[in-house]
């Protein structure tokens, strides 16, 4: 089935005809008539409880419509799993971080919206704070929610085989700990919300990564049923992991237009997008790893510190992942983790493309340095611990298509890893990350897609699909892929997606879903409308099916180029049959359900998995400890590129999110408040910090794949940091112990390395 | 507080506009005249997602008030295309890839509008020292870099 139509170019997005005119329109641009402005209420303090809430002053300005605070709530608590329900939206007992929404207007225009915000008063009665992560898992520690002893609010065990037995056979056995401060998400878009409450029915539009998963929250938490919470489809301006669940501005504007009774838009102002919306994990891993004379790794062992902000988010799944990726990625028989996610009085924190750095980039660097003692190229170390299909990792999940070597050798390969590594001058470096991509992990029943697809009395095609885009191409590869099995042009499909009143249940743009999970279940239904197409069409032309095939809007006879027929004439012919061409199909990943986050963490755990490996080139100055990279070449296993363009396009932007950032991006912090909310001082890279990219496509196609396709690049964004982590520890001479990689802590590196180094 | 009546261009046609003094011409642009495209990212300045050209120079409208703009000429992401057509800029972009989400185009096209405008045949790193004015998050810029390029080959042609 290699024979292509038009899965497999790099087509013209969907999405980019609007996107270049200015007419896609984004959350913050819809205008509805009688729309209000919200505005928000935030609390200035880290730790404080609410002793008493006063917004009658703000409710008598002309023109406020609505006044709000949590207790306008049902005292209901948000949580991904049972066990993680600890998040009101909007609090009523009290703050847990500054910036926490407290109360909220919605008035005829921003001047009166902020004029009443002034006029609310809040009676606090500050409580002592933490901070950090070790000192609030320390007894004594101020406690941030009942039930958690320690501000543990999730611990994560894994223990496979006999760890203490494997480091006695190991011939060498090393501990290191790293450390990584959180990043910004910085989503160019701001987040905004619009709700728009009448008639019982609640609808909404925000930039989101799943339609469907933040419905069911908001449904759950204004008591409403699902069918009446209709988020819409809207163009939205970057997610990375961050717009995944619900956030407090869904309920926030919820509740101001159930209460005004019109609509009401909330637009966060980019330092309360980066102080009240979800932010990333800070964390400490501590790796211990054990390997035989000839590399091969017997056991690790890990305990991992994550920073877990104020409230669970998706606790046990952030506590996890990085471990699973790199589990995904190398054989180790033996295996002990502890990931602890810790409460603090920081904002929110969510999953991101690139979470993990310290965990990830720790065990490359630490497998470098054991290489190194064993005189074995880090290449070769690599390799050799690679996994490849048919193995199981530990955790017993099986991969089913796909290998870490070729990735590995084929970006060894184009970077000219052999003629650099160990021969580079002073302060220059080469380094290599690796991991695989869990590709449609556990969700429950949501974890699968359904899509149905309408052929239109003119032969066009209406396909509808949960697909959510959040700007990677979600959106496009459905058509593309729609186009493919019913041989019409892409611009001869309409999409209807990401609009929870019309489309079934999808795991959304999270979990590498889109194409594995969302995209098979597009293929299926157009399947299953060609199979209508070709049954109608082979009684017409005498033919068997199996000789016809759709292609530039007609049935064409594979025999007798002669015989064929417009689509749309058999779209005719089935409405005179009464049984119009409707295709229906759904797609759930082969997971094993029963396996759980915390308390059974074995089994099946995705679909399939896509593989990767980066490599990094790096000059550090000696005197500044200023890192410039030159070159960067990354190769990705996404099992089969739809759209190759769409595939590299994702794949760039993951070096700039996570292979420079290495160098820069960092959330800074003053006890509770975050010191760089905005984009002067968070610098998010411009086009002249990137490097040179060079993009290698790997295609394993997988066995279920649509078309063979697993994801579209997430490897990389796990992986770059590694890449760079590694580079900047070759050309220094000593590894890193803490990220990202500033001038002040390159010349610590460099310093270490002075005095001996400390390998 | 007392409004200002302001007239300008805006993409080739005349406008007249009652404002408050401090309105940003950001404000104006989407909340009187409707056109959305020019985002708002940051409010401070320093991404460039709200950049429309001035007369013929590239501005961050969320820095510029609407009553400094009396009797100038604004030209938004709206105004590009002519007669229909699009400008070889949105024609590249498409054609290379050089979009994801779609937030930072509207000002990184005209950002690279304005280069082009006064410079036909840019040097690559002119090309790469002009869209640093702008932040996109997504692309890791070689495409935009690449799409700047083929414009500027497209525009020599014609």
């Amino acid at each position: 089935m290699e024979n292509h139509k038009i899965v497999g170019k790099g087509v013209v997005r969907s999405d980019y005809l609007a996107k270049v005119t200015g007419e896609a329109q984004f959350t913050a641009d819809i205008k509805l008539p009688g729309m209000l402005v919200g505005k928000v209420l935030r609390s200035p303090h880290a730790h404080a409880r609410i002793l008493n809430i006063d917004g009658s002053r703000a409710l008598r300005v002309p023109g406020v419509k609505a006044v709000i605070n949590g207790f306008d709530g049902f005292g209901i608590k948000w949580g991904v799993f049972r066990y993680t329900q600890d998040h009101a939206m909007v609090p009523t007992d009290k703050v847990r971080y500054v910036g926490e929404d407290v109360a909220a207007v919605a008035a005829v225009d921003e001047e009166t919206a902020l004029e009443a915000l002034d006029l609310i008063h809040v009676e606090y009665e500050p409580l002592p704070a933490v901070f950090d992560p070790v000192a609030a898992m320390a007894p004594g520690a101020p406690q941030i929610h009942d039930g958690y002893p320690g501000n543990i609010n999730v611990h994560v065990h894994i223990d496979v085989g006999d760890v203490e037995a494997a480091f006695r056979e190991a011939y060498i056995v090393r501990k290191d700990t790293f450390k990584a401060a959180g990043e910004a998400y910085a989503m160019m878009e701001p987040y905004a919300v619009v709700a728009h409450y009448s008639n019982g029915f609640l609808d909404l539009w925000m930039p989101n990564a799943g339609p469907h998963v933040r419905a069911k929250a908001l449904a759950n938490l204004l008591k409403m049923p699902l069918n009446k919470v209709r988020v819409r489809h809207i163009y939205s301006g970057g997610a990375f992991g961050g717009r995944s669940e619900v956030s407090p501005g869904d309920f926030v504007t919820a509740l101001l237009s159930i209460k005004s009774g019109r609509p009401v838009k909330l637009v966060l102002s980019r330092e309360e997008n980066a102080i009240s919306t979800r932010q990333t994990h800070d964390m400490i891993a501590a790796i211990k790893t054990g390997v035989k004379r000839d590399g091969t790794v017997l056991a690790k062992e890990f305990e991992v510190i994550y920073d877990g902000g104020a409230y669970s988010s998706t606790g046990p799944i952030a506590a996890s992942i990085p471990y699973y990726v790199y589990e995904e990625a190398y054989r180790f028989p033996n295996v002990k983790y502890d990931g602890y996610r810790v409460y603090t009085n920081k904002g929110i924190r969510g999953m991101y493309g690139c979470h993990g750095r310290a965990f990830l980039a720790g065990n490359e660097v630490q497998l470098d340095m054991i290489a190194q003692d064993l005189g074995i190229d880090p290449v070769d170390i690599r390799m050799k611990n690679g996994l490849t299909v048919g193995e199981k990792t530990a955790t017993k999940s099986w991969i089913t298509s796909g290998n870490l070597a070729e990735p590995i050798g084929k970006a060894a390969e184009k970077a000219g890893w052999r003629e650099k590594r160990g021969k580079l001058p002073r302060n220059k470096g080469i380094g290599m990350g690796c991991v695989a991509m869990m590709t449609g992990f556990p969700m429950g029943f949501r974890s699968g897609s359904s899509c149905s697809v309408k052929l239109n009395d003119d032969g066009h095609v209406t396909v509808i699909t949960g697909i959510v885009d959040n700007g990677q191409g979600n959106e496009s590869m459905a058509v593309q892929i729609a186009s493919e099995v019913l041989g019409v042009p892409l611009g001869d499909i309409n999409l209807i997606n990401a609009d929870t009143e019309i489309t079934n249940l999808d795991p959304g743009a999270y979990s590498q879903a889109a194409t594995y999970v969302g995209g098979n279940a597009v293929k299926r239904a157009c399947d299953d409308a060609r199979r209508q197409i070709l049954s109608i069409a082979s009684e017409k032309l005498q033919e068997p099916v199996e000789s016809l095939d759709l292609r530039d809007r007609m049935v064409v006879s594979l025999q007798d180029t002669g015989k064929k027929m417009p689509i749309s004439w058999i779209a005719r012919e089935a409405f005179f049959r009464a049984k119009p061409i409707t295709g229906v199909g759904s797609y759930i990943p082969k997971i094993d359900f029963d396996r759980e986050w915390v308390s059974k963490p074995f089994g099946q755990m995705a679909g399939t998995y896509s593989f990767g490996a980066s490599v990094a080139e790096v000059e550090v100055d000696g005197e500044t400890g200023k890192v410039t990279m030159p070159r960067f070449v990354t190769a990705h296993d996404c099992g089969k590129a739809i759209n190759p363009m769409a595939v590299e396009g994702q794949m760039e932007g993951s070096v700039q999110q996570a292979g420079v950032a290495t160098l820069t991006e960092e959330n800074l912090w003053n006890e509770g408040f975050l010191l760089n909310p905005d984009l002067l001082e968070y610098k998010v890279p411009l086009a002249c910090d990137m490097p040179e990219i060079e993009t290698v496509i790997v295609e394993s196609h997988d066995p279920e794949g649509p078309f063979g396709a697993k994801e579209g690049g997430l490897t990389v964004r796990m992986n770059a940091h590694s890449a760079v982590a590694c580079a900047v520890s070759d050309a220094v001479g000593v590894p890193f112990s803490e990220l990202p990689l500033t001038p002040d802590r390159v010349l610590t590196m460099l310093e270490r390395e002075k005095e001996g180094g400390t390998k | 507080m007392k409004k200002m009546t302001v007239n300008f261009m805006v993409n080739g046609e005349s406008v007249s506009v009652e404002v408050k003094p401090y309105e940003t011409l950001l404000e104006t642009l989407r909340e009187q005249l409707h056109l959305t495209g020019a985002k708002e990212a940051c409010g401070t300045g320093a991404c460039g997602s709200c950049t429309v050209i001035l007369n013929s120079i590239p501005v961050r409208s969320c820095l510029v008030l609407t009553p400094e703009v009396d009797g100038m000429e604004v030209t938004t992401i709206e105004g590009l295309k002519v007669d229909g057509k699009l400008h070889p800029l949105q024609e590249t972009f498409m054609e290379k890839g050089a979009i994801q989400c779609g937030f930072c185009t509207s000002g990184m096209i005209l950002t690279a509008k304005a280069l082009l405008d006064r410079q036909k045949k840019p040097s690559k790193e002119q090309i790469i020292r002009t869209v640093s004015s702008n932040t996109c998050r997504c692309t890791g810029y070689k495409k935009i870099i690449e799409a700047v390029t083929a414009a500027s080959r497209k525009t020599e042609r014609e």
